[in-house]
């Protein structure tokens, strides 16, 4: 079930600037409108509407969330294989695969490249088969390491 | 709503510039999975019998796999189909890298082109949007070099199969690449997509792709992630010592896949360098050396520690914990190479002996930028030094080139010329078959073929299933699709009551007896192949065995299906008849497909690892088409079998 967008929204254009699929259209001002066919329910707008118009696949309400708060993924290079799952699985395109071996290692590692184009869906760490990537939401002046 | 696949399909027709999405019935992914199942099933009917393989009528798809992107591991391989170019045949070549689960991305199961367009173009998909763009700006550009513009245009998160200088200048021996030179290789279909002036296929989808029950994948990955063996401690120098201990002891063990994948653990394919040619799995000197020709101190150079001094980084395909690739500096004019597989150092190297490792990664890199099989070309290149030291090629022939054994200059110069399809070159580009055909004066008695496609560097005098494989295979010469020892490790009788277990010790003799059970391995073979290549998996994976990599438990918690792994096994049967029926369909004789007598060990080899092997293929052949109920004596699907798999009306 997409996410849907209520008459509550203002045309803003916040959601449809975040959407890493393209999913949403509308004119500034005016109600906007999820594709549903294309929607990924990462769930960016929801945490970005100012409105509280968007309704999650529960139709629940989504709460809007500071971008500082949002949750990154935290991986453990312990238990990570370099498998690409998760790099792979990133909408937004900010996770990638170092082009150099992990310290001791031989394998690449994936790492947060754009820290701030980031959109805290978890895809990553949902799809990681060796559960090494945990989304927390960063402490106070951290950088992720992953 | 489809589980695991996405149950849709992009339709490209190149000469009207129309795209289509069209849905898949259920039913099709139930008969036929997904990947090349799929692919078979619909290009079986989409391509009219007798079609030119370089003309509109054929069909080119690019298909992923049922597992990609479910939650499996292993499970990212896509594969390009059609009409080969080089055999005539059913065409298909396997790649990695993560353009499988990028076509399922855009929420297709695969993307097929027909038609010609008028000028050159590319497809861009994004799983909202798919549509054709100029590409005449990239034309004449290299694999790299044009994937890296098109990543620029497009989106950096793009994923792109492209071809190179060799596919557009059609060569039949060239192939699809991505990722910096990753290639699908076999069957020519770099050239179809060439024909069709198809430079690149560019994808950028977001679509989820959805699985039954991901409670059930997580269990069951978790549990094979588990069975992934570490890198194996022991050095190149001893991994080269094994092949010779395999060679001399009259006995040989069930190979357990595991050893194997520690070894590509740690060397990736390289780790058969040395070891094969001892023990007698490569092929030397265009298949009429062995292994006392290319020795220890010959092949010293590709010895797997050497390799690995240049690997910079490991490179794992999507969804592969093993990463037996990697990415490898060089000097020269090519700073950084994929690391040269197996295939191609012994292509490059023993096939035409040569021993210098630095003139096989710049091949290896010359070759991927092209976009020319290795296989193919090392092996022309073997075939050309072969005539030429025969006298059937001159000096002149060649351009100026001394074209004898190990002469590296001379092979590099070779190979450079076939990719700029200049002289000699332009001879020998499209593949061995084709030029003996063009230099004629008797060359045809230095050819190593099956059905037009250059075997692959596992020889068959060594264990005879991949002679059969190369000669029964709709697909010809491919080494991808079975032998003994991949039975071995694929230890189906785990799973599948009744099926025959080899003894864990055995002599070595008995590999040759062409017994009734050995044409049933290769069935069996053929059958788990067509469940692997549906499902988009590696084949390196599958040889975890049975017990450990749930191939079958795995489709069906995505699916949802309820199959029993006989009842995949089934699907297979299926699709390798379909296939069968596919070559008689655009009058292929299965029968001249077999494997050149040299590489079958008529007359057997004087000496060397494989001294005295023949492989009786004319009865194993026999025996492989009754176990698929084909006529035992033409090959082709009987009326009763077509009809027991639904085909007749086809």
């Amino acid at each position: 079930m997409p996410y849907r967008i209520t008459e509550n929204c203002n045309g803003c254009g916040a959601c449809k600037r975040i959407c890493p699929a393209g999913a949403i259209s509308g004119e500034r001002k005016a109600v906007h409108a999820v594709d549903a066919d294309a929607c990924i329910e990462c769930g960016a707008c929801g945490r970005v509407c100012p409105r509280s118009a968007v309704l999650d696949r529960n139709h629940d309400v989504c709460v809007m969330v500071k971008r500082s708060e949002w949750p990154r993924p935290d991986v453990s290079l312990k238990s990570c294989t370099a498998c690409g799952i998760c790099v792979e699985a990133c909408p937004a395109g900010c996770l990638v695969m170092a082009e150099t071996p992990r310290k001791g290692g031989v394998d690449a590692w994936p790492y947060l490249k754009d820290e701030k184009a980031c959109i805290g869906c978890g895809f990553c760490g949902g799809e990681c088969p060796a559960e090494a990537i945990v989304m927390r939401k960063p402490e106070k002046g951290e950088k992720t390491a992953a | 709503m489809p589980f695991g696949y996405m149950g849709k399909i992009l339709l490209v027709d190149l000469g009207s510039g129309e795209l289509e999405e069209r849905n898949v019935p259920d039913e099709v992914y139930e008969k036929y999975l997904s990947g090349m199942g799929l692919a078979a099933r619909l290009l079986y009917d989409m391509i009219p019998a007798g079609a030119d393989p370089l003309g509109p009528d054929n069909v080119l798809g690019f298909v992923s796999g049922l597992l990609t992107g479910t939650g499996s591991l292993f499970t990212g391989r896509w594969m390009a189909t059609g009409k080969s170019p080089l055999t005539g045949t059913w065409g298909d070549a396997n790649c990695g890298g993560f353009f499988s689960p990028a076509i399922k991305r855009c929420g297709y199961d695969g993307i097929f082109f027909r038609g010609i367009g008028k000028s050159p173009v590319y497809l861009y998909a994004n799983g909202i949007k798919a549509e054709l763009r100029d590409a005449s700006h990239l034309w004449g550009q290299d694999t790299v070099e044009a994937e890296r513009s098109l990543i620029a245009e497009a989106s950096p998160t793009a994923h792109v199969a492209l071809i190179g200088p060799a596919g557009e200048r059609l060569s039949l021996i060239s192939g699809i690449s991505t990722d910096r030179g990753r290639m699908a290789a076999r069957s020519g279909l770099g050239a179809v997509m060439g024909s069709k002036r198809l430079k690149a296929v560019v994808l950028d989808g977001k679509k989820r792709i959805r699985v039954h029950d991901p409670g059930a994948m997580r269990t069951l990955t978790k549990k094979c992630s588990g069975s992934v063996p570490p890198s194996i401690p022991i050095s190149g120098g001893m991994n080269a010592m094994m092949g010779i201990l395999l060679r001399v002891l009259p006995t040989a063990m069930a190979m357990d896949g595991r050893l194997v994948l520690s070894m590509y653990r740690k060397w990736g394919t390289t780790s058969l360098n040395q070891m094969s040619i001892e023990w007698g799995d490569s092929p030397i000197r265009n298949w009429a050396g062995n292994n006392e020709d290319f020795g220890l101190r010959r092949s010293a150079q590709v010895n797997p520690d050497e390799i690995r001094k240049r690997e910079k980084v490991k490179y794992h395909c999507y969804s592969c914990p093993l990463g037996c690739g990697g990415i490898c500096t060089m000097e020269g004019k090519y700073r950084e190479t994929h690391k040269p597989e197996y295939e191609s150092v012994l292509a490059l190297g023993g096939l035409c002996l040569n021993e210098d490792a630095r003139s096989i990664f710049y091949l290896n890199e010359l070759l991927n930028r092209a976009g020319m099989d290795t296989i193919s070309a090392g092996a022309t290149a073997a075939f050309a030094i072969e005539c030429y030291e025969n006298g059937v090629l001159t000096r002149e022939d060649t351009g100026g080139l001394e074209l004898t054994w190990g002469n590296t200059g001379a092979t590099v110069a070779l190979i450079e010329k076939m990719v700029a399809r200049e002289g000699i070159g332009d001879v020998l580009a499209d593949g061995s078959k084709i030029a003996a055909a063009r230099i004629g004066r008797g060359s045809e008695r230095h050819l190593v073929h099956a059905g037009g496609q250059e075997p692959a560097m596992h020889d068959g005098r060594s264990d005879p299933g991949y002679a059969v494989h190369y000669s029964v295979e709709p697909t010809p010469g491919r080494h991808t699709l079975g032998s003994w020892v991949y039975y071995e490790m694929w230890q189906l009788w785990k799973t599948v009551k009744g099926l025959p277990k080899p003894a864990l010790f055995y002599f070595k003799g008995s590999k040759y007896k062409a017994d009734a059970e050995k044409a049933r391995i290769a069935a069996l073979n053929s059958k788990f192949m067509n469940v692997v290549n549906g499902s988009g998996m590696c084949l390196f994976g599958s040889f975890l065995g049975a017990g450990r990599i749930p191939t079958f438990a795995w489709l069906n918690a995505a699916t949802g299906w309820n199959r029993t792994p006989a009842g995949y096994l089934e699907i297979g049967e299926r699709i390798q008849t379909l296939k069968q029926a596919f070559n008689v369909k655009h009058g292929i004789e299965p029968a001249a497909l077999r494997l050149s007598p040299r590489a079958l060990g008529l007359p057997p080899q004087p000496k060397g690892a494989n001294k005295g092997r023949t492989v009786d293929i004319e009865k194993l052949t026999r025996q492989y088409w009754m176990e698929f109920g084909w006529d035992p004596e033409t090959g082709k699907p009987t009326g009763e079998c077509m009809s027991k798999w639904g085909l007749e009306s086809r």
